[in-house]
């Protein structure tokens, strides 16, 4: 008798686990049913250069006449040696530094002169950068809270999106530790927790799986392409090309002396969104 | 102002730790501070006996018209009626020989003894006319004009010179508020510029972050505000300290010239003080704030 209630039992717990799969199949499928027909109809022009140049005050030439467009919900890779202007692409996309010649244009808004409109603009970007930019003396919790700090969230909700920001970065345990006593990867992770805790439209990595290890790396990647779904735009540079080589819902856009290439457009054919 | 009142928590804590990046050079700034405004406090004392004096002395403004000896009483008392009829005479009376002779008794107290020394009583009935201070001059000409009045004596000059005093003090207060206001400004603001250059790479991570320059200035702000005020407070500390050891010896000096009471006089300069103090944090933060060109925090 005894036996045959717990298969009796586990026989419901099995259906009704069953059924949760089914429901949460149902809303997944949804969703992307919903996210896909939203790429397709949106199509709204994220970034947009034309004949973008960028030299220094010391006469470097950083980029040469760049153009292209970059719509909402892409996810663009961005290769080339160090000292292409990979990272003076991204500078200019965060307002960093202005375009000495041609017009950019980042959420329909030119990128130059007024620094509040910049300032306003990016709250809606996720940047990661090269070397972190976290704040020393300050725990790993409180670095993702500040980026979300001025955008008017109650603190209880502030606290919430980082722990699970850094849960989701796989930093879950460490949220109280002081950022200076972290690994370099450790520190890499956290700087991505801070971008994709404010939702960002767009986010910018800049070499995000550098002093990763593969595993880790592999992980980042797919964290940061996964905001794809919620058409963010996700622009990463890198150069680990063997990280990347099978992702087929990307554009790579290779960088030589400042001039940009198309390498390999979405789903291995030209892309009519980018042009060059 | 939602995202001010969320964030109150991190605003303190980074404003703790702006203070907290130089503990011995914000010391001497809080010293140095709080010193100032012990001084401004002085003054303001200073200022305020100066006012208290004056008014008192208003209120109680009167001269003596000293009459013809020959006349009697009667007539004395109708020199009286007639003066209080003067425009500008609030009250007037007749203060015998004796009654002055025992109103010198009571100011000079253990010293009274002197006037055993004369036979016969020295002072001279006259009559006690208390005025409005406003119109003393048309009060003096009418009561010298009255026929018996041999002379008027008046407090005129005391009062002048106590004004004069009290103007200087005022002119001196001023100097100081603003010799105050300055170097106060100047050693916050240096502060808040220092605090900035510590902070730099983190101000220029806020920045990059979207944050907008009131929520990246706030804290500096704060820091600003809470040095000036823990100065205030040293200095009102210091100021009570003056007035409990200092307050009695005062009255010794000037035994016959009221002072405002020592709460009133502490509570007057006290709040003075913390007023100051605030202002000043505010705008030395402001001041150290704006003086920083955004090339400097890159």
């Amino acid at each position: 008798m005894n036996s045959l209630a717990k298969e009796r039992r586990a026989m419901g717990v099995s259906m009704n686990s069953l059924a949760r799969e089914r429901r949460a199949f149902g809303r997944i499928a949804k969703a992307a049913i919903l996210q896909d027909l939203c790429q397709k109809s949106t199509g709204i022009s994220m970034i947009e250069a034309n004949g973008v140049s960028l030299r220094y005050k010391d006469g470097t030439e950083a980029l040469k006449k760049v153009t292209l467009t970059i719509k909402q919900g892409e996810l663009v890779y961005i290769t080339g040696p160090s000292g292409s202007g990979k990272t003076s692409f991204l500078k200019l996309l965060m307002g960093m530094e202005q375009p000495t010649g041609g017009t950019l244009r980042v959420f329909n808004h030119p990128m130059n002169g007024n620094e509040r409109k910049i300032r306003k603009l990016r709250r809606k970007i996720g940047p990661v950068f090269q070397e972190f930019k976290l704040i020393e003396g300050r725990t790993v919790l409180e670095n993702v809270m500040i980026g979300i700090r001025f955008l008017g969230i109650s603190p209880k909700k502030m606290k919430e999106e980082a722990v699970n920001a850094l849960h989701k970065v796989g930093l879950g345990h460490k949220i109280y530790s002081k950022v200076e006593n972290l690994s370099w990867g450790e520190a890499q992770r956290v700087a991505i927790a801070r971008a994709v805790i404010r939702k960002p439209a767009l986010i910018l990595a800049d070499e995000p799986t550098g002093n990763l290890d593969h595993e880790n790396a592999v992980h980042i990647l797919k964290l940061l392409t996964s905001f794809t779904n919620s058409n963010t735009t996700v622009i990463i540079t890198t150069h680990a090309t063997h990280l990347i080589e099978n992702e087929e819902n990307a554009t790579f856009l290779r960088v030589n002396a400042g001039e940009f290439t198309i390498e390999r457009s979405r789903n291995g054919g030209y892309d009519e969104d980018i042009i060059l | 102002m939602k995202t001010l009142f969320y964030n109150i928590g991190y605003f303190r804590k980074e404003a703790a730790k702006t203070v907290g990046l130089n503990p011995l050079s914000n010391l001497f700034s809080l010293l140095g501070t709080g010193l100032i405004l012990f001084l401004l406090g002085m003054v303001m004392m200073g200022w305020s006996v100066g006012n208290h004096m004056i008014d008192s002395l208003q209120k109680e403004a009167e001269i003596s018209a000293y009459f013809e000896q020959g006349i009697g009483r009667e007539q004395a008392e109708a020199l009286v009626d007639e003066i209080k009829r003067v425009d500008g005479v609030r009250e007037a009376a007749l203060i015998e020989e004796e009654e002055a002779q025992n109103r010198m008794k009571e100011i000079l107290g253990e010293e009274a003894h002197i006037l055993e020394l004369f036979d016969e009583n020295p002072f001279e009935a006259f009559i006690e006319v208390r005025i409005d201070l406003d119109l003393m001059d048309s009060v003096l000409k009418n009561v010298k004009e009255q026929k018996e009045i041999e002379y008027v004596r008046d407090n005129r000059e005391v009062l002048e010179q106590i004004r004069n005093l009290t103007e200087g003090i005022k002119r001196f207060g001023y100097l100081v508020i603003l010799a105050v206001g300055i170097t106060t400004m100047i050693i916050i603001s240096h502060m808040i510029r220092q605090g900035i250059y510590h902070n730099k790479e983190h101000i220029n991570t806020l920045r990059l972050l979207g944050a907008p320059n009131s929520f990246i200035g706030f804290p500096y702000l704060l820091s600003g505000l809470f040095l000036t005020l823990l100065g205030g407070l040293l200095a009102v500390a210091l100021l009570r300290l003056l007035l409990e050891s200092g307050y009695h010896q005062l009255g010794g000096a000037i035994p016959f010239i009221p002072l405002p009471t020592k709460e009133e006089l502490f509570g007057n300069s006290a709040s003075f003080v913390i007023m100051i103090s605030a202002l000043l944090g505010l705008f030395g933060s402001l001041f150290g704030l704006s003086s920083i060109k955004p090339n400097d925090t890159k």
